[in-house]
């Protein structure tokens, strides 16, 4: 997709590679840090959510999924939090063929809620199950006992781990919007009758793009864990920590390769500037914005910014949203 | 033999839509399904795409039974269809959209862009190609789902009223792309509504009427068989009484 030209890819990389360190403050390199962050959970969620067209609004179980594999495992285990990342990934694994299995099958909007579904019932269990710190939650290590703990007082080595995983993701994602794989997916997205007559087998490619999608946003939850050293369960399964992946996407530009990245560009700074400008009380603001922000995509542009880009452009193309 | 359907039946509730009808279909033949509104036809031809599931009788294709076999399997068997409202995929170009159906039998992009960009030539959608697909009126989508279904290199071609609601000239070039693609060596089926399209298109015709095969044969002969006169016009008063 050539929605956005390489002169501003290429000024996006630089600008994501740089931005750290055009500013010794902490406070901005954690946005930095987290800003990465919420960029490869929402890239994740793109893959079925944007490309695939299957909307999930329960992609939190993914990330709380990856987020307390990696505690339990410092918990219970003693190993490094994340060491129990791919630990997270298998459990993504089973979760993606349990969910996707019985709801592929059907037509409609039946993914969409079994998501929901899924998503609440597990903050809820994870709430009533002591083993995992129930309501509380559980804490990461305190001190480093050797590198692999990846326990850092900057949040430069934070950012460098998750650039290099966006990075493959990106990569990947690439690889994917070129091959059969991209156009079956975007296929089976805007026509499933059709895809199907053409030949795509329709509910395996809608599971291949799950399990993807739900490994990578697992790692996400780990990766989130090891920078942040803690977890609960509103925090890992809760409703918000899908809706920002959905809202990210759909700002930048739902199934295409940069929308959710420049999504989290805008959405990540905006929330943790005003999280800070108004202190605790003000905390939800940055959801007053998300709804906004919603309304304004669903009115004026299904398609995300992306879509903007190509009028402006004067390619007149479809949002895939 | 080609494609055999064998006593299909097909019920919505208690309606049967589809009450035991049969086809033949040898190779190389193109031959029409025709039918007053509400025939049965669309049903029909579902159940021989895989779109609906017949409640009794087999379809084989082939020499395979194909009666419960995914749309997605009959397709690389070699079976392709279009729809009666074009289905394009938005959000892509014209080239993308007939890709998708190339990806099929050539794995790899630039196998699958060779033979969609033959494709479009043959249908004359070169020109259109690297259009977004939503910039194609109601001629172009038509012709673009007739250049998806080749692109799966298909044996036997399904059309579902690809003519309808096109205009005199749009249906002349229409007329010709099918014949091209029936020269081809493609065997189709046409479902259509138009009596003189299928006059000059087909060589055999299955009247559908009330679920049924009516009557069978050239399409000058059927079209005077005062039964499926009968069936398009209705019963003139106190004529034609048994």
């Amino acid at each position: 997709m050539k929605s956005l030209p390489r002169v501003l890819l290429v000024a996006v990389a630089g600008v994501l590679v740089a931005a750290p360190f055009l500013s010794d403050n902490p406070f901005y390199q954690r946005i930095a840090a987290l800003t990465a962050l919420a960029a490869i959970s929402a890239s994740a969620w793109n893959l079925i959510g944007g490309y695939g067209g299957q909307v999930s609004f329960g992609h939190s179980v993914y990330f709380g999924l990856g987020a307390y594999s990696s505690l339990l495992a410092f918990t219970k285990l003693g190993v490094p939090p994340i060491a129990g990342a791919p630990l997270g990934v298998l459990a993504s694994f089973v979760l993606s063929v349990i969910v996707g299995l019985p709801s592929f099958r059907l037509r409609g909007h039946y993914f969409s809620m079994a998501t929901i579904a899924i998503a609440a019932l597990a903050e809820v269990l994870v709430t009533n199950w002591a083993f995992a710190g129930g309501a509380i939650g559980l804490m990461g290590p305190a001190n480093a006992r050797s590198l692999a703990d990846l326990l850092f007082r900057s949040a430069l080595p934070y950012y460098a781990l998750f650039l290099v995983v966006l990075g493959s993701l990106l990569a990947l994602t690439y690889l994917m919007q070129r091959g059969r794989m991209g156009f079956y997916l975007r296929a089976l997205g805007s026509g499933e009758r059709a895809a199907e007559s053409l030949g795509v087998p329709i509910r395996r490619y809608k599971l291949y793009a799950l399990l993807i999608s739900g490994a990578f946003t697992s790692l996400a939850g780990s990766l989130y864990v090891v920078m942040i050293g803690f977890i609960d369960p509103n925090s890992g399964f809760g409703i918000l920590v899908s809706v920002n992946m959905v809202v990210m996407s759909a700002l930048g530009g739902a199934g295409t390769l940069f929308g959710p990245l420049v999504g989290a560009v805008i959405l990540v700074p905006l929330e943790e500037m005003t999280n800070a400008l108004l202190g605790g009380g003000g905390s939800g603001a940055a959801y007053v914005v998300y709804g906004a922000a919603i309304m304004l995509l669903a009115r004026f542009s299904p398609g995300g910014l992306a879509q903007w880009w190509s009028l402006l452009a004067g390619k007149g193309r479809r949002g895939a949203a | 033999m080609l494609l055999e359907a064998q006593s299909i039946v097909k019920s919505f509730g208690g309606f049967r839509a589809v009450d035991g009808t049969n086809l033949t279909l040898h190779e190389h033949e193109l031959i029409g399904l025709i039918g007053p509104n509400g025939a049965g036809k669309s049903t029909f031809f579902n159940c021989l795409a895989g779109d609906a599931l017949p409640d009794a009788g087999s379809i084989h294709f082939r020499g395979r039974e194909i009666t419960r076999m995914p749309p997605h399997d009959r397709a690389r068997l070699g079976l392709a269809r279009t729809f009666q409202v074009p289905i394009v995929f938005d959000g892509m170009t014209v080239r993308e959209n007939v890709m998708v159906g190339a990806f099929l039998r050539r794995p790899h992009r630039h196998a699958a862009a060779a033979k969609a960009d033959e494709v479009l030539a043959f249908t004359g959608l070169a020109e259109q190609a690297n259009q977004q697909v939503t910039t194609l009126g109601t001629p172009g989508r038509k012709r673009l789902e007739i250049a998806r279904a080749l692109a799966t290199e298909p044996v036997v071609l399904l059309l579902d009223e690809a003519l309808a609601g096109l205009t005199a000239e749009e249906i002349e070039t229409a007329i010709e792309l099918v014949r091209r693609i029936h020269a081809s060596g493609i065997t189709l089926i046409v479902v259509e509504h138009i009596m003189e399209v299928i006059h000059r298109l087909t060589q055999r015709v299955i009247v559908l009427h009330q679920g049924r095969a009516l009557a069978e044969g050239a399409p000058a002969e059927v079209t005077r068989d005062p039964r499926v006169i009968e069936a398009y016009l209705g019963r003139r008063a106190g004529r034609h009484r048994p």
